[in-house]
């Protein structure tokens, strides 16, 4: 094939860099992750520049995004969960900024990587069991027992002890795979367009169905992004309740 | 999870996922470094500075909504205050003209039965003392002739007879006359 759809996916470094025997090199990534975060960062700068009482457009999305994590974070984790806000604010904001401008062309997607997405999840999860105990002490153990009569209890507690263990995998693998099939797709879709529209004749003439198809495949990709930073904060929530209430009631 | 099965046979098909970018594992150090370093630099900046300016905002703007409301109430009851301040006075005013309205209707009523009364009761008495008067003119009138009946009857008699008769007499004779 002339065109790997996967090459979009590979990590080069642009400067070398080591930190004892790691290789810590800045890469394609590195650089994307910056500018995702240089985005949110800009984003927000001008956003509370003139926090005027009527907002104007940037001033607006920010505060809709602000209470849209703060109301997400109210429903699934109850008013306790608050604390959390600021993580979970960032989460959001460097989820979605990353979905969103990975849909650039040219663009690198931070998100399409499993390496980062699980980094986040393990950093979620990790988070709700250092909060589960501080909060419960040892009796956040009891998030395995749910309410049930003693003799299923054998066969529910190893059940709830392997799904909260595969969190982190789900978690991470949900954001992973849909960046990764959305933008693999795309590119494969973008190879058709110039393969056919080189082939001469009347397959170029062909190679507009490909690229109406593109159009058609971005659109979509704009909602999975949003959606799929929404569910990552949303999941972080809901774990976050469990580790704050145990079986949910807040 | 059709993404995550492709994902996954994409990394068994090369074991050292030497085709597959997101499982070379050797750009994970920098990967979850860079990570951290970014996501690091993110969170303090949603942390310390944008979460509590947009917060503040947000703040004020309930707080001034808030306080406009509580204004837009004051200013409401203020209106219905006014409104009762003015109607107040107004119908006491319809009220007590009602009330002297139907008060001179019933002194005038009172008037006219009382002038009525009074005219009835002239007219009766007018009547009274016509009749009376009547009465004495007819029985004065009587008198008269009575009287006159006397004196002619002596006359007469006189001029026939020549005798003189005693008023009683005659007077006696126009009385049996009158009575027959």
């Amino acid at each position: 094939m002339a065109i790997n759809p996967m090459e979009q996916f590979a990590v080069k470094p642009i400067v070398p860099l080591h930190i004892g025997h790691y290789d810590v090199s800045f890469t394609n990534q590195s650089l994307w992750m910056c500018i995702v975060v240089g985005a949110v960062s800009l984003f927000m700068a001008l956003a509370v520049r003139q926090r005027s009482v009527v907002p104007g457009r940037v001033q607006s999305m920010a505060e809709i995004s602000y209470e849209f994590v703060a109301t997400m974070i109210g429903t699934a984790a109850g008013e306790d969960g608050l604390v959390f806000f600021p993580f979970v604010f960032t989460l959001f904001m460097f989820v979605l900024f990353s979905n969103f401008l990975g849909l650039l062309p040219g663009a690198y997607t931070v998100t399409s990587q499993i390496c980062v997405t699980f980094g986040l999840a393990a950093f979620v999860i990790a988070m709700v069991i250092v909060t589960g105990f501080i909060k419960h002490g040892i009796g956040f153990l009891k998030l395995f027992v749910p309410h049930a009569p003693w003799y299923i209890l054998w066969l529910l507690v190893p059940i709830e002890f392997i799904s909260f263990a595969t969190r982190p995998i789900s978690l991470s693998v949900r954001l992973f795979a849909n960046m990764l099939a959305g933008h693999t797709l795309l590119k494969v879709f973008a190879s058709f367009v110039i393969l056919l529209g080189g082939a001469g004749g009347v397959l170029s003439l062909l190679s507009v169905a490909p690229f109406f198809l593109i159009v058609a495949i971005t659109a979509l990709e704009l909602l999975v992004a949003a959606l799929q930073a929404y569910v990552f904060a949303i999941l972080t929530c809901i774990y976050l309740n469990e580790a704050l209430h145990l079986h949910g009631h807040h | 999870m059709t993404a995550e099965a492709a994902a996954t046979t994409a990394g068994t098909e090369q074991p050292s996922g030497a085709g597959f970018p997101p499982f070379k594992t050797e750009s994970f150090p920098s990967q979850i470094f860079w990570l951290v370093v970014t996501m690091t630099f993110l969170f303090v900046v949603l942390w310390r500075y944008a979460g509590p300016r947009i917060r503040a905002t947000l703040t004020e703007r309930r707080a001034l909504v808030q306080q406009e409301l509580a204004a837009a109430q004051e200013n409401r009851r203020k209106a219905e205050q006014a409104t009762v301040a003015y109607e107040t006075p107004l119908f006491e005013a319809r009220e007590r003209a009602k009330r002297l309205n139907t008060q001179v209707r019933e002194q005038a009523a009172e008037e006219a039965r009382k002038a009525e009364a009074e005219a009835e009761a002239s007219a009766e008495r007018a009547t009274r003392e016509a009749e009376e008067r009547l009465a004495r003119v007819r029985s004065e009138a009587k008198t008269h002739i009575a009287n006159a009946a006397r004196d002619a009857a002596m006359e007469i008699v006189e001029r026939l007879t020549g005798e003189r008769i005693s008023e009683a007499e005659a007077a006696a004779a126009v009385r049996s006359l009158q009575g027959a």
